[in-house]
């Protein structure tokens, strides 16, 4: 102790004490751009590469500090878990409503009735090139389905812009100036934009004018989520109020997924619809559907994050009060709030084939009331698929199977009620 | 004044100059020569970020990885492993005390816990935690060291850290928000990493969103270094960190792909490592241990494994 007394004494002469920080910005986006030496080594010796990330890739520099090995659990802004945290039977960590892209490192290896099959980790969503932290290109798709964009140039960049230029005005506006960023404009905490100031856009989204590997984004989606938002789902929902907006710089979410997946949108295209009012017919049976053979819900508490809708608003505001995580807004459908991209799939990964936020491989998502697990369910490998039963649950957000029937079926059926 | 007290001063002084122009001398020395990878018998062992600890006494180092505890010996070679059959949860950290036993710090869903186990990894007790103050109780430990009796428990993910006995009661508890001045709501926004020890139980961190390095001791001062940017000396993102034997600070840069060394005085040194292909560049360093005879573990991503090098002072 003596000895540390002594350097604090040193270090106060050298001039090099900063006790406190008074004064700077403590989170590192904050909205907009961050510090350029987060990202940018502009002196190493070593730099090059490209765009003096030091001779690695864009996602790999964003990973540095979203994945971090030695997470215990769901921690903020972390979206990945490193590798070091997931031995063989280990789920991911992370709870965001993007998802963990550690998911995308899963492959699952079963057998059913004599076939052997294997479940690529790479169908788990978004292969996001990230040599450092071991994700590689998709091996199955050469581009986008549905469209061009090469899976070879997917990257954190290709839909977040890595200098958060995109900027919400006091007007409600998107626009790349106009005004300084004062924070992030994600969360049901953060300020509304004064006059004269603005905040970035949802999650640095990518936004109008945005060009790469020759896509060109319309627009930025607007919504909010609670400021506490990377968390287990066991006890309360995590509610992200994805709105509707398309005026001013907006895109509604199908059209900014549409960016690179221009014939996945329903005009036209024999998929499912999207950016469509659900009617009352399915508004109502959202708002009644608990779980396979139980439509006795109540609208007032009926949303399921599994399957959320977009909230048919643009207003902020409006969005913000329903953005919460402690089930106080838990409000179904109107006729006219939409079905989207979003509703069936997650935006970086999930523990499902396609990406999706439920099992949708085989008729039950539970067996005899527990989550499918090659221990918990070992005659039903079909449900299991290769997993353990509490990787199975971590996948659903750690929800216990009890929320639903003991035998349920896929979550289509929450605005389909056929079940 | 007495001319021979005025020549004993005059010598004294120059004594003491020559003193302190010596150890400029031997500062400027600082050199690093890589030696080798951490390995088996079938090769260098390919670890993304594994966490690692020296046994300072046995000068044998712990590498975790994936709920695995592997031991090396001096010359980096793999002696031992153990934990994957353990049911004490997911071990994230591991400290080794005086007499060999180790302590090892497991994590299970929703609390960590803490486990003496002997020198082969067997877990004989768990330390339960006593007279943690509320602030304290919720701690979700993913760090562990070990100094004269007492261990140190830090969660880097909520800013705190807790230093209790051999048997777990409480001393002290340290919350870096408060200690740092960062407002509440950025608590989950900041986050520390790197947590490490001095021989005088000083604790050693970096916050990466702050572009800083941090000595707290454990009366509670703390001196705080670092700038943003890409020259030498400066911060991209700041990982571990250790101090060796002559009290030079080393602190990992993942992105610049280095080791940065500061002299005790915290005036910046050198840096060397950089992203390569070639025997002693290093690929998004993070963990750092550090050894007795001031060999340096520097653990890495892109399965490049533990580099180690020998740290010399002129
Ligand atoms: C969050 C990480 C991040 C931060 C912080 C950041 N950059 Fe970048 N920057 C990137 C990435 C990623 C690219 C590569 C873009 C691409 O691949 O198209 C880039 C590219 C660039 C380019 C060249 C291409 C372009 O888009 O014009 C310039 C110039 C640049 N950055 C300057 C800066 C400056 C100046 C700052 C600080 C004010 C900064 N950056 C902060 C991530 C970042
Ligand atoms: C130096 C560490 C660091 C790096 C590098 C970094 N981030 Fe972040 N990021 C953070 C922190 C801390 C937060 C939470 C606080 C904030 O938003 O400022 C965050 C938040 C975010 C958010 C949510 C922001 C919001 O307002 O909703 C997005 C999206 C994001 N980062 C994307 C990226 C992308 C893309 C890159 C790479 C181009 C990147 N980050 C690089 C530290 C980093
Ligand atoms: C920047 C372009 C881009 C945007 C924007 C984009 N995607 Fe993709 N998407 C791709 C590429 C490339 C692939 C193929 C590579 C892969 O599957 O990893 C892909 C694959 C997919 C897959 C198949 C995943 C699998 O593993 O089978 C789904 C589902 C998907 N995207 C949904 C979405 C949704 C939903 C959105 C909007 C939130 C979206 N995409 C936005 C480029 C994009
Ligand atoms: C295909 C487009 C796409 C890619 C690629 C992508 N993101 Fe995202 N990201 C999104 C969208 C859309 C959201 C908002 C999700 C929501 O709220 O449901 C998001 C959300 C986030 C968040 C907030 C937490 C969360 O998961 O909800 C962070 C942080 C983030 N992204 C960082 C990253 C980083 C870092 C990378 C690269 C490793 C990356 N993203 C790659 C589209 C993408
Ligand atoms: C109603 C739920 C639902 C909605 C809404 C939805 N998808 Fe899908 N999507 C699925 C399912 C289920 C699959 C699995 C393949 C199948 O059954 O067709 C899938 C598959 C995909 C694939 C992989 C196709 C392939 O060939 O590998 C992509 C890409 C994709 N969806 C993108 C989108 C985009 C972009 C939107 C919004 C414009 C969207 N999806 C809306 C349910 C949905
Ligand atoms: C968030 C609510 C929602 C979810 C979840 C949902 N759907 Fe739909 N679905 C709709 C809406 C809204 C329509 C359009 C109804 C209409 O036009 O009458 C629709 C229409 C359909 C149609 C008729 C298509 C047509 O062109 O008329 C089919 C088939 C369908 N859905 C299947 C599915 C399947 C399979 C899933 C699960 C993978 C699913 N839906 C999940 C809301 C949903």
């Amino acid at each position: 102790m003596r000895n540390s007394k002594k350097l604090y004494i040193t270090a106060a002469c050298a001039g090099l004490l900063t006790l406190g920080f008074t004064g700077s910005a403590f989170a590192f986006h904050s909205g907009g751009v961050a510090e350029c030496g987060g990202c940018h080594s502009m002196h190493s010796p070593a730099a090059g590469g490209t765009f003096l990330l030091v001779g690695t890739d864009q996602s790999s520099t964003c990973l540095s500090c979203h994945e971090h090995a030695g997470d215990t659990g769901p921690s903020s802004y972390h979206i990945s878990t490193a590798d070091a945290d997931m031995p063989a039977g280990v789920a991911p960590l992370q709870r965001t409503p993007g998802g963990d892209f550690g998911w995308l490192k899963k492959d699952y290896t079963f057998t059913v009735r004599g076939t052997a099959t294997t479940e690529l980790g790479e169908t788990h969503g978004h292969n996001i090139i990230a040599v450092d932290k071991g994700y590689a290109v998709d091996t199955e798709n050469a581009n986008a389905p549905g469209g061009t964009f090469p899976s070879n140039q997917l990257a954190c960049n290709s839909c977040h812009d890595p200098h958060g230029k995109y900027r919400r005005l006091a007007d409600g506006t998107i626009s790349k100036t106009g005004a300084p960023i004062v924070g992030s404009g994600s969360y049901d905490s953060s300020a509304a934009p004064a006059a004269g100031s603005a905040v970035g856009v949802y999650r640095l989204l990518a936004g109008a004018g945005y060009t790469k590997d020759g896509v060109t984004y319309n627009g930025v989606p607007a919504a909010k989520v609670p400021s506490s938002y990377n968390r287990k789902e066991d006890a309360t929902q995590t509610r992200t109020a994805y709105g509707v907006a398309s005026a001013g710089g907006h895109s509604t979410w199908s059209n900014w997924c549409s960016t690179c997946h221009p014939n996945m949108h329903s005009s036209g295209n024999m998929v499912h619809p999207v950016d469509q009012g659900l009617g009352s017919t399915i508004a109502t049976l959202y708002g009644q559907y608990v779980k396979s053979g139980d439509m006795t819900g109540t609208a007032a508490t009926s949303f399921l994050s599994l399957a959320p809708f977009a909230t048919n608003s643009s207003d902020y505001t409006a969005l913000a009060t329903l953005a919460k995580n402690d089930n106080s807004q838990l409000a179904g459908p109107g006729s006219s709030d939409q079905v989207m991209c979003l509703s069936c799939h997650r935006a970086h990964a999930s523990g499902f084939e396609y990406m999706l936020r439920w099992n949708n491989e085989g008729e039950f998502i539970t067996q005899n009331g527990v989550w499918p697990g090659t221990d918990t369910t070992p005659a039903a490998p079909q449900f299991a698929r290769g997993r353990t039963g509490a990787e199975m649950q971590a996948a659903y957000y750690d929800r216990p199977a009890t929320t639903f029937a003991t035998y349920q079926r896929v979550l289509c059926n929450k605005c389909h009620a056929q079940d | 004044m007495n001319p021979n007290l005025k020549k004993y001063i005059t010598s004294l002084l120059v004594a003491i100059c020559l003193l302190l122009l010596s150890g400029k001398q031997a500062l400027a020395q600082f050199a690093e020569g890589y030696l080798y990878n951490l390995s088996n018998f079938t090769g260098v062992v390919p670890y993304s970020w594994a966490t690692l600890s020296v046994d300072e006494w046995q000068n044998e180092v712990y590498v975790v990885y994936q709920n695995l505890v592997t031991v090396f010996n001096d010359n980096g070679m793999e002696v031992h492993s153990f934990g994957d059959s353990l049911d004490i949860g997911h071990i994230l950290d591991v400290a080794v005390e005086e007499n060999g036993d180790i302590l090892l710090l497991a994590f299970n869903d929703t609390k960590s816990s803490v486990f003496r186990s002997n020198y082969r990894g067997e877990p004989r007790e768990e330390i339960t935690l006593q007279d943690l103050p509320p602030e304290f109780a919720e701690m979700h430990a993913n760090r562990i060291a070990y100094r004269e009796g007492n261990i140190y428990l830090a969660s880097e993910a909520q800013m705190k850290i807790v230093i209790v006995d051999a048997q777990g009661r409480f001393i002290k508890g340290f919350d870096l928000i408060r200690i740092m001045g960062i407002p509440e709501k950025d608590r989950a926004d900041a986050g520390f990493s790197g947590f490490n020890l001095d021989k005088n139980g000083n604790m050693l961190f970096t916050v990466p969103v702050l572009f800083t390095a941090s000595i707290l001791s454990p009366a509670g001062e703390i001196v705080s270094f670092g700038k943003p940017g890409g020259a030498p000396g400066k911060f991209n993102i700041v990982v571990g960190m250790v101090v060796d034997s002559q009290g030079n600070y080393l602190v990992a840069d993942k992105l610049k792909c280095a080791i940065i060394v500061f002299d005790k005085d915290l005036n910046f040194i050198k840096e060397f490592g950089y992203r390569g292909e070639k025997p002693g560049n290093l690929v998004a360093p993070e963990s750092l241990a550090i050894d007795s005879e001031d060999r340096l573990y520097v653990s890495q991503g892109r399965k490049r494994g533990v580099s180690v090098f020998k740290l010399t002072h002129g």
